[in-house]
This record gives structure tokens, C-alpha cells and sequence, in this order.
């Protein structure tokens, strides 16, 4: 067993859990954030996708022992209180979300992508997101939400 | 109706935020989870199966095998296609008990299902479960498995041929053959995909004692269909089935149907007394989610010296996998009769469908079910002809177009379209995408080095006609007074609190917001039609409009007593009633929140309405630039025309064509189910094997809207959810075969990737050099 500490979304926990637990699982099963999904078992959907230290990291392939003294943002602590973060916005402007599956780590990746790389072109996106599946929208409009969110937070 | 361009859906607020609820989010107390242990062979005997090593694992509490399936009886699944050949034979529905008994008959297969305290001892526990198997032999490819000497799936099914169907006049089309000028002649393969919603399957179910009931979450599209297909597999009475359904993490076909996994995880919920929860990993579902598209079709098309289309005839062989499911021989067979003729005027036709057993994963629906692969088809018959006749494709589709004039049209073998304008369609597309203007790009893509082609389909569909004989929407006032609206369909992503709430609130003259929709409620005695088939809109959706109108009318009398008038003294207009002289008026919500906690309210109501098949339509036309030294195909425009009639959301239906495109060059240049040959194991067993679209695939489509108004539905609406798929294959293939004829490669099969176009141009390349010597 592994005991771990961490902060998630400005909240301290500290939780034991089994070695092999992974960070997803941690976030899903212990701390009841089942915001972040799970789309695949061999690290390529990109449904998983949260910030840890600030970077974009999906969390199917982190053990959550790996986060033990992290600070982690879930799409949970995307929004101000009832204010929505720039990308969160722009999703639902843009009509970048069918069933939403996908929207979590989608708007994760994305947060982090604009924070890297704040004005990107249309193939730099496609780069950046190139991690993360889709299987409604095609892109097109996520791309559009993409655009707009660079357009917000510059 | 207004028209909506703005997106910010209802649904939205609770998805960007992480509140959403899918299967996987669902919980019951004291539940215990599940794991299933797939075939690892493609076709074997079970010899034996030893679970005692596995139950002795930390954590397990119990695993059952195929013998449970078979003392529970759950071993047959129904299925939507009812009618019978012209010999009078129906479909074989080989038996597939949930948890395998006896013979596997593809890799994946449900064998034993261990359940422990938590799903990790669950899956830990399955390597302990020991399984001998005895290898027959295996056979994967549908065209194979008909030839003699085949190895043999089912007992019941001589010659792995489940079953042959054909529609259509065949001596009619034989005498237009013999007097065709000219014959085009093709054979085109759409090849097997895997639907991949982006959330897997899940599901959890609890049994209840007291009332010999089951409560089951799952993923689904809608309540009455999927509880139809529990009863149908298990037995079980309809009222003894209690479905809580949630959001759903897109479909595609995929979840329409019942799974073994819902039926063992009830045998085990029963017999354990607690509730037991699965989610799949995503590999299973490669392995066991049902698989879309796999047919093989011939066709043929008869023309005369004008280039008028005399006859055609079709031979689909479709690959149904190892049994089948309950939607896929409708889907494979049934939905694209419909559409043999195309948009075309094509007197004579014949069809012939044979539905084939292989060892592989089952077969369903798949987003546009079967109307994606006839239009496919037909399209590249028009396409071939065009260039065989040295006609230019859009004036020889002009030639043959089914006139305005001719609406209803009854189409020879078993459609009647709605009005459309086709022609229309073409000429706004043309003009969109600058047909005539294309020359120029491609000699501006040649002095860069790339081939570039154009392509265009011009295509209809079907849309589903309904299972269920009726649509029914209620609308009942909540304790506070509320508007609440009842469907029985089920978003997986259209939108429906969008749209649904648009659709009552515009009726009404209401802010949108004042209507919220409850989808697939249990409990709700509601009949209708579940969410596939692009159907949503133009059934249930339409019967919201109805029940609005009939709200204002049930209303109306309550009205006229609040304000001590007639009722016939009263006019409604924007959420008002109002006195003939305009000095009285109360607002409809305030005459419901008057009216709140009387049981029942008095404002609830029901409507219905049997609403038939819309036939969207539309001309897509697309430029493909190849790169011939890498074979790398890139879409470098789309242009999308459409008539999907009345468009209540802009935003959402062009989300819809969006999607439907980006699924179809998917297929057309990526994705694709490989199984082994010999030894039947499924080569493309993950993202990193099988190529989901991704960003850039489809950069962006320039939407065009040509809408016939529907007569068919109240709303004028026809379905778009498949429009963009079935439009989509021929259009982006043949535009690929333009960029490709000038080296002399006049076909390709889908998936055109990189290595298989490359190779086509080495060859041709190849072929060039030995003429030239």
C-alpha cells in the first residue's frame, strides 16, 4: 500500500491506497472525481487528460504514487466558482461537444496546449490535440473552440 | 420555426464541468464487480473449464461459465429483421448462450465472468480460470466462408449462409442489360469498422428480492428498445426490468443492441443478491463491442447510348461475424433495399443479399446502418460510368436525376421518397465548392507535386421509420409548477435538451429555458422509438410539437377561469392568454404554477403521432491531394450540401454533418477491422492498430443548406444524424480516383491508406515504364 499526498483542485488529501493504483483511479474511485474518464487501456485517448504541476498529463499512465506531494487540476477545477475557464467556454460557444466523453480531457489538453503555446496555428493545434480522441464532432468545431479560448486569454 | 444558430447547449454546462453521469460514474451499494474472460481462439471445442484455482484468488466470490447461461436460458437473442425470402424462408438465429457453452466461435467471445470485491481482484482472477480448448478451423472472411468445403460455424446454418434475400424485378433487369449501350461493372468493399464511442461499455445491476426486479445502468439509446431486447434474451417480464439511464458517451449503433455481458451480469446479480458492476477496458471492446459496415458489393449499371440509366443490380455478401445481433441483418439488408435506386430514376433493379457467418465479432448498426454502403456503391457506378462514357459526373447525374415532378417517387424496389430537389442540391454544391474552377487548382497541386482530385456524391437515405408503431411525448408540471417534457428516445450527443426544449418553447412562445427535457425515465409509461436512425428529431421531435399545441388547447379553458371569461373569448399568443380586448391576460407558466400540487396537475397531457421515414438528402463534393511518394492522402476541401428540410438548430445539425464526415474518412482512409486469416486473432486490437480520426483530418467544410420541407412530419424536418457518413465514402473515395486515374488506377478499396495507395502508384508507375519499352 501506498500512502499518498496530494492537492486537487486546492484541496489537500491524503489517501492509502494499493501500489498499483493509478492516478485516474485514484481521482475516480477515491476522491470521486469521475469528471476525468477513461476511453482506452493503452494510454492514447486522451479521455484521462489532467494538469499535474502544470503540465498535461494523462492519468492512465501515472501510478498515483508517482503523485505523492503533487498539485493536480481536474476539469472539477476548471471554473471560478459559476465562472467558466476561457476554454470551458469556448467549448460550449463553438458547439466543440457532442456526448462530452471526450470534453474533459479535451479541454485539459487544450488549456495546457494555449498555456505552451498562447496564439497556435490550425496545424499546431492539430499537433497539440493529436493525443486526444474524438469520435462525434470531427474536430472541426473543437478546433473553432480552440481558437476562440486563444483569443480570450490573450 | 426559429432558427438557431448558436450553440451553448443545454446539456453542455454539466459536461465541460465534469458533471455528467455515465455508466462508469454509477455506483450501487454493496456492489461487487465483474470481469469476463474472452476466447483467446477464433474457433475452438471447450473441452473443459476449471474455475476452482480462480475462486480461491483474493477477493472472488464467484465465477460462472456457460452452464449458467444455459440453466438461466439466456441463449437467445432477438432480432429487428422479421420478414421471410421469396421461398419463404426467415432468418437463423444461431444460439449464443451469454457466457460461451460447448464452442467459441470468435476471439473475444464471453467464457466465464469472475466476480470479486473489487474489479481488479476480478481481473486477477481470470488468469487463474484454466480453459482447454480443442482448435477447429477458422474462417474470417465472408466470401471464403461461403466457398465448399468452408469450415462450418453453425450446425443450423448449412454453409455459414444465415440467409438470402433479394428485392427487385431480375427478368426486368436482365432484358434492360441486354439492351444497354454501355455497362458499368464494379466490385467494392466497405470495409468492417469499429463504432469506438469514446466511452466504453458499462453497466451495473442490481436484483431485487422483494420484487423479483432488476435495476440495471447502462450504457443505451433509449429505454423501450433496450428493455424489448432484456425481455427478448432473458425472459424476464418487461415491468421486472428498471432502467436508470443517463448520459451516454456517443453510440454510433453500438449500444442499440443487448449484450451477453447485460445478461451474465443479471444471472450474477440474482444469485449473489448484490448488485455487480462492469466496465469494459477499451481492448475488450475491440474484441466484443458489435463491429459496423463488412460487405462485399457487386453492382452493376445498365446505360443507354444517351447516357440514361436503363438498370442496375447489386450482390451484397455481408459479413455478419459469429452470430448475430439483434440490428445487424436489418441494417445490412433491409436499410439499404430502401435505397437501391440512388437519386437516380433507374426503371429496372434487382438486389440480392446474402448475410454470412465468420468467425470474428458480431456485426450491428453503425452509423448510417447499410445507407452509407448501397449510396457508396451506386456513387461509384456513376463515377466509373461518367469516365467510361467520357461524360462529365455531374451532367450525367443530371441526365438521370429523379425529376421534381416525380415526388412521391416509388422507387422500384422498396422506397417512396419524399419530395427533394436534387438537382438543386448538385447545382449549390457545384457552385460552393467552384467546380469549374478546379482545373486551375490542380495544376497548381501538380507544380507542388501533389495529385489532386475532385469527387462528388449526390445521395439519400432512408431514415428509420420506427420499431415502434407510435411516438409518445408527455408534458406534466413538476411540485413548483414547472414544464417538464417526456421522451423515451436517448441522447448519446444530438442534443435533445437543446432542441427537444427549443422545439416545446417556440411552439409556446416560451424562453427555452422554462422546459426541461427528461429522456427514457423509468417508470414513465411512454411508448416510442429509441434514439438511432437519425429518427429522433423527426419522430419524437415532431410529437413535441404537438404536445405543445395540444397544451395551449388543454389550457385554454383554465385560462378563461382564471380570467372569468370564455374560453372562446381567449387568445393565445407568446406565452399569454390574453381577453379578446387585451385587458386580461395570465401567462401559461403562471397558470401551471396556480394549478401546482394538484395531483395530477391538470395540464399534464400525452400526445402521439406515427411518424414515417424522412429522406434527407444531399450533394457532397470533396478534393483529396495525394502525395505520391509517401501515398499520404489529405482532404483539401469539403463542400456540403444538404436538405435535411426544416433546421431547428443550426449549430447542432451542422455538428451532426461534421461528425457523419469525419466517421467517413475515417473508413475511407484509415480505419479498418483486420482479423488474421489463419489463426483469427484481430489484428487491429487498439488506437495504436486501428486509426480513429483525429484533428485535421476534415480541417473544415464549407456547410451549404437546400431544404425541401418535409411533409411526412409536423416539424418539416428530415433526420441528418447519418447524412454526413452516407455522403461522405464516395465522395472522398472518388475523389481520390480522380487524382489517381490520370496513372491509369481506376480503383481502390477503402481504407485508402498510405502503404495500399503507394503500392497502387508503384504498380501503375511499373506498368507505365514496361508499356513504354
Amino acid at each position: 500500500m501506498a500512502k499518498i499526498q496530494l492537492t486537487v483542485n486546492g484541496a489537500s488529501h491524503t489517501r492509502e491506497v494499493e501500489d498499483r493504483t493509478l492516478l485516474v483511479d485514484l481521482l475516480r474511485d477515491h476522491l470521486g472525481l469521475t469528471g476525468t474518464h477513461i476511453g482506452c487501456d493503452t494510454s492514447q485517448c486522451g479521455c484521462c487528460t489532467v494538469h499535474v504541476d502544470g503540465r498535461a498529463v494523462k492519468s492512465c499512465t501515472m501510478l498515483a504514487a508517482q503523485v505523492n506531494g503533487a498539485t493536480v487540476v481536474t476539469i472539477e477545477g476548471m471554473a471560478s466558482g459559476d465562472k467558466l475557464h476561457p476554454v470551458q467556454q469556448a467549448f460550449t460557444d463553438c458547439h466543440a461537444l457532442q456526448c462530452g466523453f471526450c470534453t474533459p480531457g479535451m479541454i485539459m489538453a487544450t488549456a495546457a496546449l494555449l498555456k505552451d503555446n498562447p496564439q497556435p496555428t490550425d496545424e499546431e493545434i492539430y499537433h497539440g490535440l493529436e493525443g486526444n480522441l474524438c469520435r462525434c464532432t470531427g474536430y472541426i468545431n473543437i478546433v473553432k473552440a480552440v481558437k476562440q479560448a486563444a483569443q480570450t486569454l490573450k | 420555426m426559429s432558427e438557431k444558430h448558436a450553440a451553448n447547449r443545454r446539456e453542455d454546462l454539466r459536461l465541460i464541468t465534469g458533471r455528467g453521469r455515465y455508466s462508469s460514474d454509477m455506483n450501487l451499494p454493496g456492489q461487487l464487480h465483474a470481469a469476463f474472460l474472452r476466447s483467446d481462439h477464433a474457433h475452438a471445442e471447450i473441452v473443459s473449464i476449471d474455475t476452482a484455482s480462480a475462486l480461491k484468488r483474493p477477493g472472488a466470490v464467484a465465477v460462472l461459465t456457460g452452464d449458467d447461461a444455459l440453466a438461466a436460458g439466456y441463449k437467445h437473442f432477438p432480432n429487428l429483421l422479421t420478414f421471410t425470402n421469396k421461398a419463404g424462408a426467415s432468418l437463423i438465429k444461431p444460439q449464443r448462450p451469454v457466457l460461451a457453452h460447448g464452442r467459441v466461435r470468435f476471439v473475444g467471445e464471453t467464457v466465464a465472468m469472475v466476480v470479486a470485491h473489487s474489479a481488479a481482484e476480478a481481473r486477477d482472477a481470470l488468469d487463474a480460470i484454466e480453459v482447454e480448448y480443442r482448435d477447429l478451423p477458422v474462417v474470417v472472411d465472408a466470401e471464403e466462408a461461403l466457398q465448399p468445403g468452408a469450415p462450418q460455424l453453425h450446425a443450423n446454418v448449412p454453409g455459414n449462409l444465415n440467409f438470402e434475400w433479394d428485392t427487385g424485378d431480375a427478368a426486368a433487369v436482365e432484358q434492360a442489360f441486354k439492351q444497354a449501350a454501355h455497362v458499368t461493372r464494379l466490385k467494392v468493399v466497405s470495409p468492417r469498422v469499429i463504432p469506438n464511442p469514446m466511452e466504453p461499455r458499462a453497466a451495473v445491476i442490481g436484483y431485487d428480492a422483494a420484487e423479483d426486479a432488476y435495476d440495471i445502468y447502462t450504457n443505451s439509446q433509449g429505454i423501450v428498445m433496450l428493455r424489448w431486447q432484456f425481455a427478448a434474451l432473458t425472459g424476464v417480464a418487461e415491468d421486472k426490468l428498471r432502467f436508470h439511464l443517463h448520459d451516454v458517451g456517443g453510440s454510433f449503433g453500438q449500444r442499440s443492441a443487448v449484450y451477453p455481458e447485460h445478461g451474465a451480469l443479471m444471472i450474477a446479480a440474482k444469485k449473489l443478491g448484490r448488485p455487480v458492476k462492469w466496465v469494459s477496458s477499451r481492448s475488450e471492446g475491440f474484441l466484443s463491442d458489435s463491429h459496423g459496415r463488412g460487405i462485399v458489393m457487386a453492382g452493376e449499371l445498365a446505360i443507354d447510348k444517351d447516357g440514361k440509366f436503363l438498370a442496375a443490380k447489386y450482390q451484397f455478401v455481408c459479413d455478419m461475424g459469429a452470430y448475430l445481433t439483434p440490428t445487424g441483418t436489418a441494417s445490412h439488408v433491409r436499410n439499404p433495399a430502401i435505397c437501391t435506386t440512388g437519386v437516380y430514376k433507374i426503371p429496372a433493379l434487382y438486389a440480392n443479399f446474402r448475410v454470412v457467418m465468420t468467425n470474428t465479432a458480431p456485426v450491428a448498426a453503425y452509423r448510417g446502418a447499410g445507407r452509407p454502403d448501397i449510396a457508396y456503391v451506386i456513387e461509384r457506378l456513376v463515377d466509373q460510368a461518367a469516365h467510361e462514357l467520357k461524360i462529365d459526373r455531374a451532367e450525367l447525374r443530371r441526365r438521370n436525376f429523379i425529376p421534381l415532378d416525380a415526388f412521391p417517387y416509388k422507387t422500384p424496389t422498396m422506397g417512396v421518397y419524399e419530395a427533394s430537389d436534387f438537382n438543386g442540391c448538385l447545382t449549390m454544391a457545384l457552385k460552393a465548392a467552384d467546380y469549374d474552377g478546379f482545373p486551375a487548382r490542380r495544376a497548381a497541386a501538380a507544380k507542388r507535386g501533389k495529385l489532386r482530385g475532385i469527387g462528388l456524391s449526390t445521395t439519400i437515405e432512408g431514415t428509420a421509420a420506427g420499431m415502434f408503431p407510435k411516438d409518445q411525448i408527455a408534458i406534466e408540471f413538476n411540485a413548483e409548477g414547472q414544464l417538464e417534457v417526456f421522451t423515451v428516445a436517448l441522447s448519446q450527443g444530438q442534443g435533445h435538451e437543446t432542441t427537444f426544449a427549443q422545439i416545446v418553447a417556440d411552439t409556446l412562445g416560451i424562453d427555452a429555458t422554462d422546459v426541461t427535457l427528461r429522456e427514457s425515465v423509468q417508470g414513465k409509461k411512454l411508448e416510442g422509438n429509441h434514439t438511432g436512425g437519425s429518427r429522433s428529431l423527426v419522430g419524437a421531435g415532431s410529437i413535441c410539437k404537438v404536445a405543445a399545441q395540444k397544451l395551449i388547447e388543454q389550457a385554454r379553458p383554465l385560462a378563461a377561469e382564471a380570467l372569468e371569461l370564455e374560453p372562446s373569448q381567449v387568445e393565445y399568443a407568446k406565452g399569454l392568454f390574453t381577453s379578446r380586448d387585451g385587458s386580461k391576460s395570465i401567462g401559461l407558466l403562471d397558470l401551471a404554477k396556480k394549478h401546482a400540487g394538484a395531483n395530477p396537475h391538470p395540464l399534464n397531457l400525452m400526445a402521439e403521432g406515427s411518424v414515417a421515414a424522412t429522406f434527407p438528402n444531399g450533394c457532397h463534393i470533396a478534393e483529396v491531394e495525394i502525395d505520391p511518394e509517401t501515398g499520404v492522402s489529405k482532404i483539401a476541401a469539403y463542400t456540403a450540401c444538404d436538405d435535411c428540410g426544416t433546421v431547428i438548430n443550426h449549430a447542432i445539425v451542422e455538428g451532426q454533418i461534421h461528425g457523419g464526415v469525419a466517421m467517413g474518412a475515417g473508413q475511407v482512409f484509415g480505419e479498418q477491422v483486420m482479423y488474421d486469416k489463419a489463426s483469427g486473432q484481430l489484428l487491429s486490437g487498439s488506437f495504436s492498430d486501428y486509426a480513429m480520426p483525429r484533428a485535421g483530418w476534415v480541417g473544415g467544410i464549407n456547410m451549404n443548406d437546400h431544404p425541401v420541407i418535409s411533409k411526412i412530419n409536423v416539424l418539416g424536418a428530415k433526420g441528418v444524424g447519418e447524412s454526413g457518413c452516407t455522403a461522405s465514402l464516395s465522395s472522398l473515395v472518388t475523389a481520390a480516383l480522380d487524382a489517381l486515374r490520370p496513372l491509369g488506377i481506376h480503383h481502390v478499396d477503402m481504407p485508402l491508406t498510405p502503404p495500399r495507395v503507394w503500392q497502387q502508384i508503384q504498380r501503375a508507375k511499373q506498368l507505365q515504364q514496361t508499356k513504354a519499352k
